[in-house]
Parts: structure tokens; sequence; C-alpha cells
């Protein structure tokens, strides 16, 4: 299940799928279930990930080296998405490994393994929309993304084809850099929110408590994924839950 | 010269970019469209190209080489002898004046060989602009000349150090750069490949090589050459030298891929001719690439580094599958000793790339007859390729002459460190 609108602000973390390991996923996964994480996006790895930043881009390429693939994730969805129920899976890929897979053989397969939505961050609205009744159909939610110089007509157009949830790109740039929430921000959003009643995840530079504070109230879903990353990478997945599960502590402490 | 469909050439180019690039891609594409059809726009182009670069560059008859082959009369077009010694000066020209209109600051460019990279840096130089060039940290090793000549051009060069450290990871962190600074920044794209409008636009610019060559084989030949033959990276010189003549279907066009070592992957760059590629959609558009089952981009390898790529223009993957443009490759092997036979023979010094347009028409000009032409796209010089071909063709004393140098060069930091 996917927030509604004005819910508390929850954090969707982040796998990516070989990394550090396939077996390590699947205890990365149930460490962040047990944190209280209710939002995990499970990330196709790939060659040449444009939209992202050298944690993401580092962490694919050693993915590729464990086995991470289009059939990989499936296969690691199936479970996860069995074993822990009150959490939703979001697919995360960049188009190719999807579409070398056969799309709409990939969608269904997705569906059936129990994941609820998508992001694609180089499949353009213009792309999705004809696919749009096939995937109201399988109940898999294209999560599409806007972005701050994105024009009004197109946010409006965004949202249409957008189901589940809107991903907010807080800044210009990639994934993994500081962010600033200021005025500017929260006109930004209260942009969006006049074309959607969808709840909206902001992604991009959610590395901090105080981020996550700043964000209290503005959005309903934070994206935290680089920074948890980045602590598994350096101090391993059962650390990273831990720090997951003090940080989702404080959330609700604030 | 060949119109896109909405962005697409059959099934092929497309934009697909992350949401934050789309607003200047469609901003560059009205730029485009409206400057296209404007004669005066077109001029105001080859002035620049006159003044500045040298055009237009000869079409020079190879009479003793045709003679010793047997077959075709050979002539190359001479992008060798524009400013910065290759073609690619010419799109750079071109985005050049796009980038004044639009008032950006700031440009970004990916480069292989760098000569992309180079002729960048010389137009930002020219025109006061801020220049960033990513290269594969690989690609700097293979071609520090011209890493050195962009930095003292002004340029900053970064080294890209992820994946295979070639083109194709340049190309993804000059993606990258262009996320955090489109606003301020026009991402000077090289080659016929990536998002539209880019192949369009770049073809469009190179085309003045094709235009060039029609009218001189008119003159020097009398009539138009029966086969034109390009070397084919991402084919931006090769769209040039094609494009003028996609309207005159007795016109034979070659395209010449880099065989690499062999057929195995990972060692060459062959994307259309052999059924190496498949259909992907990556890099902002959707072409053949060199992947795996799971839709992962390959290794590729080529004695050139400015033929080591991924992908190819959608263009010609549509103009190959339509069996307009012929694909064929060229080994390294058969590269360096094409390179060989034109300098001793001819007395001119090709890039590698090139050479593979080269060894390409070479084999065909051999099966042709004596009153048919051959026209070979010499789409650089060979200067920049001194230490690889010093490699291919070791001699003692080129090494001893290099550890002297490198001796003269640590004495002279050492004295400028002591001051």
């Amino acid at each position: 299940m996917f927030p509604s609108q004005n819910e508390n602000l929850q954090i969707m973390s982040h796998a990516v799928i070989g990394f550090p390991g396939l077996e390590e996923n699947e205890k990365a996964i149930a460490g962040l279930a047990d944190a209280g994480v209710r939002l995990i996006e499970l990330q196709v790895p790939f060659s040449d990930p444009v939209a992202d930043g050298h944690t993401l881009v580092n962490a694919c390429y050693e993915a590729l080296k464990h086995g991470g693939s289009v059939r990989a994730t499936l296969d690691l969805a199936q479970r996860v998405c069995k074993n822990h129920p009150e959490v939703t899976f979001v697919l995360m890929s960049y188009l190719n490994p999807l579409y070398r897979y056969g799309l709409e053989k990939l969608f269904e397969a997705a569906a059936a393994a129990g994941i609820q939505g998508m992001i694609v961050p180089d499949w353009p609205v213009e792309e999705i929309e004809p696919w749009l009744p096939k995937l109201d159909e399988l109940g898999l939610a294209p999560i599409l993304m806007v972005t701050p110089n994105t024009a009004l007509q197109r946010v409006a157009r965004i949202a249409r084809a957008s189901r589940g949830m809107i991903y907010v790109v807080s800044r210009m740039g990639v994934t993994g850099h500081e962010t600033q929430w200021g005025e500017k921000f929260q006109r930004y959003i209260a942009e969006i929110r006049k074309h959607s009643d969808l709840p909206l995840a902001v992604g991009f530079g959610v590395r901090t408590i105080d981020d996550l504070s700043a964000l209290q109230g503005k959005a309903e879903v934070a994206a935290f994924c680089s920074q948890y990353i980045e602590w598994q990478r350096d101090d391993g997945s059962e650390v990273a839950a831990k720090r997951m599960k003090s940080l989702i502590k404080s959330m609700g402490a604030n | 010269m060949i119109r896109s469909d909405n962005g697409y050439f059959g099934e092929f180019g497309g934009r697909f970019v992350p949401e934050i690039l789309l607003p200047a891609l469609t901003e560059l594409e009205d730029l485009f469209f409206g400057l296209r059809d404007d004669p005066e726009f077109w001029q105001e182009y080859l002035t620049l190209t006159q003044e500045f670069s040298g055009r237009p560059t000869p079409l020079t008859p190879l009479r003793r080489l045709s003679k010793k082959l047997g077959g075709a009369q050979i002539w190359l077009k001479r992008e060798d002898l524009n400013h910065s010694g290759a073609h690619k000066v010419n799109n750079v020209l071109g985005q050049g004046l796009l980038v004044q209109r639009m008032g950006k600051q700031r440009v970004i460019a990916e480069t292989g060989a760098g000569q992309h990279g180079l002729a960048t840096a010389i137009m930002a130089a020219r025109l006061g602009l801020d220049a960033t060039i990513y290269m594969g940290a690989e690609d700097i090793e293979r071609q520090y000349s011209n890493v050195f000549w962009m930095r003292q051009l002004g340029s900053s060069v970064v080294g890209v150090t992820t994946g295979a450290q070639t083109l194709k990871e340049a190309l993804d962190e000059a993606l990258r750069d262009w996320a955090a600074s489109v606003e301020t920044t026009h991402y000077v794209l090289g080659t016929a490949c990536g998002p539209a409008p880019f192949p369009e636009l770049v073809s469009y610019f190179q085309s003045v090589i094709s235009d060039e060559i029609k009218q001189q084989s008119m003159q020097q030949m009398g009539r138009l050459p029966d086969e034109i033959v390009a070397c084919v990276g991402g084919g931006s010189n090769a769209m040039g030298a094609f494009g003028a003549f996609l309207e005159n279907p007795e016109v034979t066009l070659v395209g010449v891929e880099a065989g690499g070592i062999s057929l195995e992957d990972g060692q060459h760059s062959i994307r259309l001719s052999q059924d190496t590629g498949e259909t992907g959609i990556a890099q902002g558009y959707k072409t053949l690439f060199l992947q795996n089952d799971d839709g992962q981009l390959g290794d590729t390898h080529s004695i050139a580094a400015g033929l080591d790529y991924v992908g190819v223009s959608p263009i010609l993957a549509y103009l190959s599958q339509q069996g307009r443009v012929i694909p064929d490759s060229a080994t390294d092997d058969e590269v360096t000793e094409a390179f060989s036979l034109l300098m001793k023979t001819e007395g001119i010094i090709p890039a590698l790339e090139s050479s593979h347009g080269l060894a390409g028409g070479f084999k065909r000009a051999r099966q042709m007859k004596p009153e048919q032409n051959l026209v070979i796209n010499l789409s650089g010089r060979g200067d920049k390729d001194i230490f690889t071909v010093a490699r291919a063709f070791p001699q003692p004393e080129w090494t001893g002459f290099l550890q002297r140098e490198a001796q003269r060069s640590s004495e002279i930091l050492k004295q400028k460190g002591a001051h």
C-alpha cells in the first residue's frame, strides 16, 4: 500500500540487487523491514546509470559483478514480497534492462512477484502513457518524476500518468548530494500539489535527520537511499539497519 | 539531409532522458528547428568554418596508391586539414553559434580520442566560455597529447574512472554534470548519437563535408563518385560524408566499424555489420548497442580510442537496416597496415580512427575498375596517435628518447620546486 495524502512522513529505502551480494540483499531487506521501513526500492543494477551519483554508480558496478540482473531482482522480489507483506516494494530500474527482458513480460512478472510500483528515470511520460491500461490492469503503479525545471503543463501530464506516488526530484543534479529545503522548495511542492492528490515522495539529497525533519508535513515519503547504501557499504547491512531504526525512532519523537 | 520523424529514424532515435534534462533538449530543438532552413544561418556557419577552420578542405587524389592497388581511383576528403586536426570542429563551431544564441556561459563535452574535446576547448577559448571535458581515464592514457592541449587551452579535463573508463563512461558523466548545470550549461555532444535533437543536429553541421565532396567531385571527376567510405564510431564523420548523397542512390555508402582484435565480446566495437549489436535504449536514445542478455551495455575495444563506442548513430542504424549504408569492419592489424601504406605512398599521416576507413576503402577499391572513383573520408590526422603508433611499430630509439625526456621533465619540475 502506498501512503495517502497528508499521512506522516515515512522513509523509502533502497536495495541495489547484487550489492553487496544477493544473499546479503535478503538479510538487509529483512533488517529494513524490522527497523520499520514500509517502502523499499529494489534497484536493478545497470552499467550506465546516468541519473545516479557516484555512490549508486559504484554500487551498480559491484552489483553486476555479484550476479545482479533483472532475473535476480524478480527472484528476490518474489521472496521478499512474500516474507514482508507489511512492506510495499517498488522496482527501480533504467529502461534498457527492462526493455531487453521485454516490457510486457517484465510488467507481468513484476506484478506476479508482488511488486506494486515502478520507478524508471529514463522512461519519459510520452512513452509510458500507451502502457497505462496494461499497468492499471496489473496494479503496477508507474511512479513518475517531476523536477524543479519541469514546465507546469508537463507537471500536469506527469501527474495524470502517475499512480501510487509522484517522485519529486528535490533539486538539479544526480542522487547523493545535499539539498536545501527552504521557501523555494516549498513553493515547488505546493505547485505539484495543485495537479495531484497523490502522495509525494521526495528524493535526491535526503541524508540526515535534519533533512527528514524539514520534510515532515511537506511530503509523505522521503527517499533515503544513497546515505543508506553508504552505511551498508562502509559498515555492513546490520549496522545500516540499526541506524535506520534509530533514525525512524527519532522521526517519531519529533 | 535526412529528417527525423519526431526524433525517430525508423524505430531508432527518440529521447529517453531523466526528466531534468528535457527542458534543455526541447530548448535546443526549438532553436535548431528555427535555424536549420535559414540560408543566412547556414552562410554564417560556412563563413565561420572558412575563417577559422580552413574550409573547404581539399579532395586529394591518391594517384600513386590507386595505381599500386590497381583498382578504382581513390580520393581522400581531407578533414584532417581542419583546424584542430579532425572533422569534429565542424560540429563544435556550429554548436558554438547555438550557445551564443542561448546565452549560456559554460560548455561541457565527452570525448574519446580527445579530438572532440580539443575542438570544444578551442571553441570555448575563442568564445570566452568555461569548458569541462569528460574523458575516460583509459582514453586519457591513450591520447595524452590531446589532454595536454585541452588543459593548455584553459579547459578543465576530468578523468572518468567508472566502468571500462572509455567513451561510454565519459558520456554518462557528462550527462550527470548536465543534470546539475543544465540551466547555465550547454552540452556539446560530439557525435550523431544521444537524445534528439543531437543526432540530427550534429549530422546537419557535419553535412558540410558531403556538400563539399559533391561540388568537388563534379569539378575534379566530372561526376559523382561511385562509392564513399567513412569510419564509424558514433557516426558523425560518416553522417557528414554521406548526408548529401542520401538523395543519390547510385552512390554506394560504406561505413567501416572497428573490428578490433577479434569478434569475441569486448574485443571489438562492431554494432552494425555482424549482428553483434542489439536494439536497446540507453544514454538517451534507442539504437543498436553491444549488450548482454540482461541489457547491460558491453565492453568495447579498438586500437582507435575514437571508435571504441558501444552504441551507434540511430540514423546509421536505420540507414544500415534499410540497406542504404553498407556496414563493414576492419581489424586493428588491417588498420595499422593501411595507416602505414598511406603514409609511405602518399605522405599523409592519418588518424587511427580514419585508418579504418582507409582499410575498408582500399579493400573495396581493389575490386573496382580504374574508371571508377572511390572517396574515403579522412576524418582526422594522426599526430595525436604518436604514442599508440610507436607501440604498434616498436623501436628502441623511441623508448630511449622517452626515458631521456622523462628525466629532463622531472629535473625541470625539481628545479621549479626548489625556487
